[in-house]
């Protein structure tokens, strides 16, 4: 589902912190046909030219606030990432991308359900690493994209 | 009185995802491209900062509702085990969600709200009288691969979340407002139950991204002659090379493929009819029927024969689209993506056709 619509194809840009480029973002919108509660997302399965980047290199910007962790985000219970909107996701890079195409790699995994499961408790305790499947919505395979580096 | 034709806003949920349309124009298109009145929604899609809907946000959807003489027929709510991280919702967790969905629907003018097979049936008894006191019935969703009727002893089946199915669904459903003599729980049953064979968009789906795409004609073609497990090794034997498919060769994408049995049978509708609270009208892709120019059917779903036993048994609710087919047509270019307003206009098309035909 939406396989070559999940990131907007002019969106990967390096980030700057501080006088320093710390990394590189792209902005992602929901594998799924609904919405979910933030505490849900659990981060991404992210490769770039082949390189793999762990979820713990990975923040996420959305409604308007800092981009967060995907620790952070487990406490946002009741807060929503509605349908319609896109986010940033911002990973961790000394000297961010260099210039030019770049192939990002790309599967979800938010935790939203359809009832009980009989993973439940496994995953309070382990929750799956991104790119087994598991929470990639609708779209289960990774999703390839060619993307220009902006700036 | 009669069957009636409603739409679930699911059914644009491309049109929604690029932009093309808000909720506002597909209410727009219920009314004015299918003579419709009935709107079903998905809690988390449409209502903007779901579960805290503003005022404004409340305003304006009864004002559209009227503007274009439509009816809030049924909000589809769910149920994330998961929400809260720390452990897994309990049941009176799951209740609490459930009634704050309910008062949400009410609030909007909901009917029903539709809940999943999978939520315990003690969650829906400790839902009830919020149900009662705020007009809403629950109507709990019969989505495939579950059953109206109950297996014969000692067949089993897995289904979505790793349990066995629950093949009592309905009886649960039926004794518990039996039980309290009330119209507020029911169920919802989905024309998913009615498919037999697997949809055209997932083949096609699944030989664009097969390296061997003739590996997917011959499934199949030989769905009948091999078991699941049979299949899944020929191929292992016919194609020893491993990356040849993007998901690997699980039993799932197999068994999809395979498919040859609905999960229900138009019959087993009769004796739930007085437990229905309204209908999805699952489908996939609306073909013109050779030779009948303008009347359009899904190859992979029996609509006939359920609306007949739905007619005699005098059902008069409302049986509301719910298009899924463009999702297996999104991995290509914009020019490849499926049109959904013409999709459901064509599977309006039919409805009413066999509303008024099948007797």
């Amino acid at each position: 589902m939406f396989d070559n619509y999940l990131i907007r194809k002019d969106s990967l840009e390096n980030v700057e912190e501080n006088g320093k480029i710390t990394g590189f973002k792209f902005a992602v919108r929901i594998a799924d046909y609904r919405g979910c509660f933030l505490s849900l997302h659990n981060g991404y399965y992210i490769t770039v030219d082949g390189t793999e980047y762990p979820r713990e290199l990975q923040r996420f910007e959305i409604n308007g606030k800092a981009p967060r962790t995907f620790e952070e985000l487990k406490t946002a219970t009741l807060e929503h990432w509605n349908y319609d909107d896109e986010a940033y996701v911002y990973v961790k890079k000394d000297g961010g991308l260099a210039p030019g195409l770049h192939k990002v790699g790309l599967q979800q995994s938010i935790l939203s359900q359809y009832g009980y499961a009989k993973h439940d408790e496994e995953w309070v305790k382990n929750p799956p690493v991104p790119g087994s499947g598991d929470g990639a919505g609708k779209t289960f395979v990774v999703c390839y994209y060619d993307l220009e580096l902006q700036k | 009185m009669a069957i009636k034709r409603g739409v679930s806003l699911y059914s644009y949920q491309q049109s929604q995802f690029f932009k093309k349309m808000d909720w506002k124009d597909q209410v727009r298109e219920v009314r004015e491209g299918l003579g419709a009145d009935g709107v079903e929604i998905i809690d988390e899609a449409t209502i903007r900062d779901y579960p805290f809907p503003s005022d404004q946000f409340v305003y304006e959807w009864h004002n559209y509702l009227a503007r274009y003489r439509c009816k809030a027929i049924t909000m589809d709510v769910y149920l994330d085990t998961m929400q809260w991280r720390d452990h897994v919702m309990n049941h009176e967790e799951a209740a609490e969600r459930l009634k704050f969905d309910i008062m949400i629907a009410a609030k909007l003018g909901f009917r029903n709200v539709r809940c999943l097979c999978a939520v315990p049936i003690d969650v829906i008894e400790m839902a009830l009288p919020t149900a009662e006191k705020y007009d809403v019935r629950i109507g709990k969703e019969i989505h495939a691969p579950f059953p109206i009727k109950r297996y014969p002893e000692g067949v089993t089946r897995e289904g979505m979340g790793g349990f066995p199915i629950n093949d009592r669904m309905c009886e649960e459903i039926m004794a518990l407002a039996d039980k309290y003599h009330t119209k507020y729980v029911g169920l919802v049953p989905d024309f998913g139950i009615f498919q037999h064979s697997a949809s055209q968009p997932r083949i096609d789906w699944q030989k664009r991204h097969c390296k061997y795409p003739e590996a997917i004609d011959f499934i199949v073609q030989n769905k009948l002659n091999y078991s699941v497990p049979e299949m899944i090794r020929l191929l292992q034997e016919k194609y020893p090379d491993e990356e040849w498919h993007a998901r690997g060769w699980t039993g799932i994408q197999v068994e999809g493929l395979m498919q040859h049995e609905s999960s229900a049978q138009p019959e087993d509708l009769r004796e739930i009819v007085p437990y229905i609270v309204s209908m999805h009208g699952k489908f996939y892709q609306m073909t013109e029927i050779p030779g009948e120019p303008g009347h359009y059917e899904d190859k992979a779903i029996d609509y006939a024969n359920p609306i007949r036993v739905l007619n005699q048994e005098g059902f008069e609710g409302y049986i509301d689209s719910e298009y899924e087919g463009q999702r297996d047509q999104q991995d290509r270019g914009i020019e490849f993506l499926s049109d959904e307003v013409e999709e459901v206009r064509r599977h309006h098309e039919m409805l009413q056709r066999l509303f008024d035909t099948m007797k």
